[in-house]
């Protein structure tokens, strides 16, 4: 019986060592729109590709953002 | 003293020249405790994701202060006590400098161990 090919998950470069960007800030909506979904959710980290430290500090300036209505909560786009 | 970062949105039915003037009355608290205002930033009229007290759009500033806290405690409370004022936001911004020296200082323990280990 064949084996079911292993494969292995191509790692995903890290957006943002690529693009030489240090600071995540919650003012900077148009780097924190490339980490939500089209529906205003923030996308996982296996999606982005970030490092943990990264995400985190992602998932909280959107937040941030969120509170002062600079990114939507949701989107009623469908 | 601390630095301190602070967003603020507007009423957008304010008339925009009258702005400056108004905020500078706000932070005359902060400098009446010796505090002092390094930059004020407005973004001026700019729509909002989501409609906050009916309002759709809302006039936007970015405040940088350094004060005691207790001072910038003090301008949020009557910053939010002001009806014009539709939403604030007070943070401290992480220094920059701060975060790459601790990145450095790691890499530069990683390979201290590197050394010891061979």
């Amino acid at each position: 019986m064949a084996k079911p090919p292993i494969r292995k998950p191509k790692k995903k470069s890290n957006p943002l060592k690529t693009s030489k960007i240090e600071a995540i800030d919650y003012k900077d909506t148009a780097l924190l729109r490339k980490f939500i979904s089209d529906r205003g959710k923030i996308r996982a980290r296996r999606v982005t590709g970030v490092s943990t430290q990264q995400q985190r500090e992602i998932a909280k300036a959107v937040k941030n953002a969120r509170e002062m209505a600079l990114l939507p909560y949701t989107s009623t786009a469908r | 003293m601390r630095h301190y970062e602070v967003m603020v949105i507007l009423d957008p039915e304010l008339d925009e020249r009258t702005i400056a003037p108004s905020l500078d009355t706000f932070l005359s608290v902060i400098k009446k405790d010796g505090g002092s205002v390094e930059k004020v930033d407005i973004w001026g009229r700019r729509r909002l994701s989501f409609e906050i007290n009916k309002k759709p759009e809302g006039i936007y500033a970015v405040i940088d202060i350094s004060a005691e806290p207790a001072s910038v405690i003090e301008l949020d409370r009557q910053l939010n006590l002001n009806e014009s004022v539709l939403r604030t936001k007070v943070l401290r911004p992480v220094p920059k400098k701060a975060k790459a020296k601790k990145s450095e200082a790691k890499a530069a323990a990683k390979a201290a161990a590197k050394k010891a280990l061979a």
